[in-house]
């Protein structure tokens, strides 16, 4: 009798997860860019190992990215970018959990390219801030591309920015999403 | 007549010293990360060992283990090639959601090319942490990597 509860529920469970439309990616790809116009250089790191999950039906989306999977051209640069901003050995994490504002909207089931709004919080260095930004979503092929542009101002998130090279960072950064979702099965 | 020599060895050492400030400044400006390929790798340990280890103390594991080169062997389970050609080597066992995901150097790439489902693999790489996910699988992940060859 135990078992055959069990085995319902499971049976449940399972349909229910099949009925709830995941989409998700292991290799999404995050930038972040500090370069200010007085910069010497491009101040640049990509992370092309972020978590990305999306719920199509509620419209739910969150990311997960690696700080020290941030990949910098120069090796100070990276090392600085680790040590002295985000602290990555202390705050190893940054995460985004919101959703999509207008998800009613998105036509999931027909190709094509739709605007989206995208509200959540922001946690990373060990704050959490709320974040809104437009975004796209592209539906082709049974995949999705999410991509959004955001900036960050680094002292929300107790970033601080030594004096020496202050005016040559900016205080802003700028966060690039670009995701290549596919169907969770 | 003393005076004017002090002054002029002053005046020497000051711009050696600068000159050497500003190339070691310069240097370490430029200096190139190293290649995973030269590195000695600060622990040697099985893909299931270390998800284990994670799964018990995310925490504890990575004082151990962030930012340290990790020499991984275990099963490929799967090799994902990215829109750019760039390789990522999954390790794991294939009955457990968990696996370790190594992306390849770019300069070392190639290497993961002949990789086949289902052998067995030694992967050198950097670890950049754990993402716990209950959904997806929870994985560990190393950057710069490269094959070992011994």
């Amino acid at each position: 009798m135990k078992n055959y509860f069990v085995l319902a529920a499971a049976a449940m469970l399972f349909s229910f997860s099949a009925t709830a439309q995941k989409y998700f990616t292991k290799t999404g790809k995050i930038s972040f860019d500090a370069t200010t116009s007085s910069s010497p250089e491009k101040i640049e790191g990509v992370n092309k190992t972020s978590t990305c999950v999306l719920d199509t039906k509620s419209g739910a989306i969150q990311f997960a990215v690696l700080m020290k999977g941030f990949l910098f051209e120069r090796a100070l640069m990276e090392e600085h970018f680790n040590e002295n901003y985000v602290e990555s050995n202390k705050f190893p994490k940054a995460e985004f959990k919101g959703a999509i504002s207008n998800n009613d909207a998105v036509n999931y089931s027909k190709d094509g390219t739709y605007a989206v709004t995208v509200k959540g919080k922001l946690t990373m260095h060990g704050v959490t801030k709320d974040v809104e930004t437009p975004g796209k979503l592209v539906v082709q092929g049974g995949k999705i591309q999410a991509t959004a542009t955001f900036n960050a101002l680094l002292a929300d998130y107790s970033v601080s920015i030594p004096g020496l090279v202050a005016d040559k960072v900016a205080k802003t950064a700028k966060i690039g999403v670009d995701c290549s979702l596919e169907l969770l099965k | 007549m003393k005076r004017k020599k002090i002054i002029i060895w002053t005046v020497l050492i000051l711009l050696l010293a600068g000159a050497a400030g500003g190339y070691y400044a310069y240097s370490e400006y430029n200096r190139k990360h190293k290649d995973t390929a030269d590195l000695k790798p600060d622990f040697t340990a099985s893909a299931t060992s270390l998800l284990e280890e994670y799964q018990k103390d995310e925490k504890s594991a990575n004082t151990r283990y962030l930012g340290k080169v990790l020499k991984v062997d275990g099963l490929v389970k799967e090799l994902i090639k990215d829109d750019k050609g760039l390789y990522t080597i999954v390790l794991g066992d294939t009955a457990s959601m968990s696996s370790v995901r190594l992306s390849m150097d770019s300069i070392h790439n190639e290497q993961a090319a002949g990789l086949v489902k289902g052998s067995a693999a030694v992967v050198k790489g950097i670890c950049t942490g754990y993402n716990a996910d209950e959904m997806l699988g929870s994985d560990l992940m190393l950057n710069r990597a490269v094959l070992d060859k011994k």
